[in-house]
């Protein structure tokens, strides 16, 4: 009698499995609110009869811990930003790209044709890049108090409620630049400042937490907060419908500059949709219209004519030298990410 | 007892509104005609017409579904025969108290030592066959170990109270026990046996801590959307969505109330 | 049987074993013997001893404990009056309770978002005496996690409660009351006693899964209140430390058998009903 019914029960799933499989179909797994969620993926599905599933994420490590926990096999199209590279490389999590099914490759910027992390697109193609920043609501917040990163950390200031970006390398990134140190910086002690600045920061009666860069932004939106670490594009989104009372912006004392990039999981189930993915992305047209709903900057070269000429010179989509000058690229820590893992959880858990 | 003090009263009807406060405000809210804030700007059904639209909620609330029912006869089933198993074998008092005890962990400890465990065990098993991944068959598999024992557990109190004379006369009778079984104990079985599925069911339909940490990517159930969904930002949909989960719930109850005062 | 065995103990073996591996520098797992999990538990991490993690500990028992007690102090008022109802209005008052007890978790926890927010009274109430800043939520904090935990299980206490006040002997109260006996004696005398039974599976049914509640303090404590559950999700989530995940989850199991031990000693039964 069990064994009837565990047959049967293999049986309806495994049924279930076919008729899943039988569509073609293509799963990504990419950060929430990043393209146009309803419709590129039906403007993909008119251009080449693959159905689009999406998944979504808000930070890097969580990504990784779905790949890692079994998530390698079920997904086509992974995102990740430019420092988790080496480790997904490493882990052989993701499989090395098929240049000969992605013709529009020659479409992308030089410079990002020869990434540090990946030269010659071995495994990755550019998605987007950009910044993080200070998205404040300028009815709450002085233009000029939100140029420093100190309307944060400074216990003297009252910025009114705001959040702080629930991502290990981007806050701790953020801290130490604040506190004087490298961006990148392993030393103990120095963590140990930056953790000590963050978890004090946490305490205090206007600091809500932590939250993803969306989560953040929807939240100074609303009316929520008063202020919150995001995304530069997630805020230039926002700002566009409500110019007056939202302002982002970088810091003086600087942030991080990352790059994400189309991946391919190792044990992917339908390889032949994601390179299709991968070059329909890099149509000139696609692309910018991608750009142009995300308000984020892209590595594609031909896609620039396509672009909105607002972005073009907002320098908060495409950073100015000066700004750039103060923006640092998160690096890979190699065995050291092991003691960013732990001093986050301490940041989270004091 | 007839009256009650008018002190007891007020307490109990101020808990009862602590209760449903957050519930009445979620219904409230929506249908509330703003998509951010609170402020009340007239009343609208447009949250709901926009549900119907939504794929993912679709296919969430089909899968919450399915892995409820999947689960539930399968559980329903493996407990009523462990009940039967536990109660009318003659095991060995120690053996008794053993599986006893591996009993009513499921119920008692938290549940998220149970999806750790399991996490991790699927983790291993994936090794083996790649039927481990996470997603649907992972889920039903750890909801339905949850599932056993409260319906044993249910099944087995039943068991209990009918008493064996029943059965014992039956057998005095020359009764074989595949008809012993068919024609006797199932029967006054019954309504134990429902009220376990019944239980299964609705404890399968709210779970959220094993199916988070069990779940893929297609296998999204209501209350994960909901959780996903909350932590980006409220919307007024899902404030639909949940007023709608609500008034499922509320039927259910009322259905399985009427059903087992019969 | 054979189901609980595979997919219950196994699993809880395998934790305990994967409790003394160690976690690669990629955050996957390496299986090198190490009790510096433990270790860590212990408050021995990288940046010399810290009581954080013995802190959150003690810190989940101790919220378990008083959304106990706050649930059994408002539940025997409640099932008091539900008592004195007629036969007939009974059975809808329990379905009332019954109704958020059934309603998805999830959802009864978000809604205290939309009590919370800075428009309604209760957070300008709490801006204006200062407490919080203007214009925030009232939420993520301790309080807001104690009213999501105390709102989470007021039923479980309330519902095996009433079953033994339904029961409750009132001569022997009345008796009491007669030997002028003062309020708190009768409570304690006449009426504890016969309603313990109900009230032991109801604090049971609170407090355990209390302890290792992680979906009320995600949502309403944010990182602001970290209970034992969410430390345990965010190693198997963000953090990518299994090995650490489990160890928490060790001593969480072994709270959760001295707990249950103590019960026990106390010589009551664990019945369902």
């Amino acid at each position: 009698m069990k064994k009837l019914v565990l047959l049967m029960v293999a049986v309806s799933i495994v049924c279930g499995g076919i008729v899943f499989a039988a569509e073609d179909e293509l799963k990504i797994f990419i950060w929430s609110e990043y393209m146009d969620e309803e419709n590129m993926p039906k403007d993909f599905e008119k251009a080449t009869g693959i159905k689009v599933r999406l998944d979504l994420y808000e930070s890097n490590e969580e990504m990784m811990a779905k790949l890692q926990a079994g998530g390698v096999n079920q997904y086509d199209i992974i995102v990740p930003s430019d420092y988790i590279m080496p480790s997904l490389i490493h882990l052989k999590l993701i499989q090395p790209l098929d240049h000969s099914k992605i013709p529009n490759l020659k479409n992308l910027g030089a410079k990002f044709r020869e990434t540090s992390f990946d030269p010659g697109n071995k495994y990755a193609v550019g998605w987007q890049w950009g910044t993080v920043g200070l998205m404040y609501r300028r009815d709450r917040i002085q233009d000029a108090d939100a140029k420093s990163w100190a309307i944060l950390f400074d216990p003297k200031r009252d910025p009114g409620p705001f959040y702080l970006i629930d991502s290990v390398r981007e806050m701790m990134g953020i801290a130490l630049l604040y506190l004087g140190y490298d961006f990148n910086s392993t030393n103990p002690k120095e963590l140990k400042a930056a953790a000590d600045l963050l978890i004090q920061t946490k305490k205090r009666n206007t600091c809500l937490g932590f939250k993803g860069g969306v989560g953040g932004k929807n939240d100074v939106v609303a009316g929520a907060a008063a202020a919150a670490i995001v995304y530069n594009g997630d805020a230039i989104q926002a700002i566009a419908e409500d110019p007056k009372n939202l302002g982002f912006v970088v810091p003086k004392e600087g942030s991080e500059i990352w790059l994400d990039s189309m991946c391919i999981p190792a044990k992917a189930p339908n390889p032949d949709a994601a390179h299709q993915w991968i070059n329909w992305i890099l149509e000139p047209k696609v692309n910018a219209s991608l750009s142009n709903y995300n308000h984020f900057a892209t590595p594609n070269e031909a896609a620039k004519p396509y672009l909105d000429k607002e972005d073009l010179e907002n320098p908060g989509v495409w950073p100015t030298a000066e700004i750039m000058e103060t923006l640092v690229f998160t690096k890979d820590l190699g065995k050291d990410n092991r003691i960013m893992d732990e001093v986050w959880t301490r940041v989270k858990s004091h | 007892m007839r009256r009650s003090h008018p002190l007891i009263t007020a307490m109990a009807l101020l808990t009862m509104g602590f209760l449903y406060l957050p519930l009445g405000a979620v219904a409230v809210f929506s249908v509330n005609a703003t998509r951010y804030g609170l402020t009340w700007r007239g009343f609208t059904l447009d949250w709901y017409v926009k549900l119907y639209h939504n794929e993912f909620i679709l296919e969430a609330a089909w899968n919450t579904l399915v892995l409820a029912v999947v689960s539930t006869i399968v559980a329903t089933i493996l407990g009523t025969v462990l009940a039967i198993g536990m109660d009318r074998f003659p095991w060995g008092k120690k053996t008794d108290t053993f599986l006893d005890l591996v009993l009513h962990i499921p119920v008692v400890i938290p549940d998220i030592i149970l999806a750790a465990a399991l996490v991790v065990a699927f983790g291993l098993l994936r090794v083996i066959s790649s039927l481990f991944e996470p997603g649907l068959f992972n889920m039903i598999i750890g909801h339905i170990t949850f599932q056993i024992s409260f319906v044993a557990l249910v099944v087995r109190s039943r068991l209990v109270s009918i008493g064996r004379d029943v059965e014992e006369a039956a057998r005095d009778l020359f009764a074989s026990t595949p008809y012993l079984l068919r024609r006797v104990t199932l029967p006054l079985l019954l309504p134990g046996i429902v009220a376990g599925a019944m239980l299964a069911f609705t404890l399968s339909l709210d779970d959220f801590v094993i199916s988070f940490f069990t779940a893929g990517p297609e296998s999204v159930t209501l209350p994960l959307f909901i959780f996903a969904a909350v932590r980006r930002g409220v919307t007024p949909q899902i404030h639909a969505l949940s007023t709608l989960v609500m008034l499922i719930t509320v039927i259910l109850i009322i259905g399985m109330e009427r059903f087992t005062r019969k | 049987m054979l189901w609980l065995m595979v997919f219950l103990v196994l699993p809880g073996l395998v934790l305990i074993v994967v409790s003394f591996a160690s976690r690669g520098a990629y955050g996957q797992l390496e299986w090198e013997f190490t009790i510096e999990n433990y270790q860590r538990l212990a408050g021995f991490s990288l940046f010399g001893w810290t009581a954080d993690y013995i802190i959150i500990v003690f810190r989940s028992v101790w919220v378990a404990f008083v959304t106990t007690a706050v649930s059994v102090i408002l539940s025997y008022p409640l099932c008091f009056f539900i008592c004195t109802r007629a036969e007939r209005s009974r059975y809808f008052w329990l379905t009332l309770v019954i109704i958020p007890f059934w309603t998805n978790m999830v959802i009864r926890t978000y809604a205290w978002f939309l009590i919370l927010a800075p428009e309604l009274p209760l957070a300008k109430l709490a801006s204006y005496v200062g407490l919080i800043p203007a214009d925030a939520p009232l939420y993520p904090n301790a309080f807001a996690v104690y009213l999501g935990m105390v709102s989470m299980f007021l039923p479980f206490v309330t519902l095996p409660l009433y079953s033994s006040v339904e029961r409750l002997d009132w001569a022997l109260v009345e008796a009491a009351q007669d030997l002028y006996a003062s309020r708190v004696r009768v409570f304690m005398q006449a009426i504890l006693p016969q309603t313990l039974p109900g009230l032991s599976v109801g604090v049971i049914l609170t407090f355990v899964p209390a302890m290792g509640m992680f979906v009320v303090p995600d949502l309403l404590g944010g990182a602001k209140y970290m209970l034992v559950g969410n430390l345990i999700q965010q190693q198997f989530g963000a953090s990518r430390d299994w090995p650490f995940g489990a160890a928490i989850s060790m001593g969480l199991m072994i709270l959760t058998m001295i707990s249950l031990q103590l019960y026990r000693r106390r010589g009551k039964e664990i019945k369902f009903v």
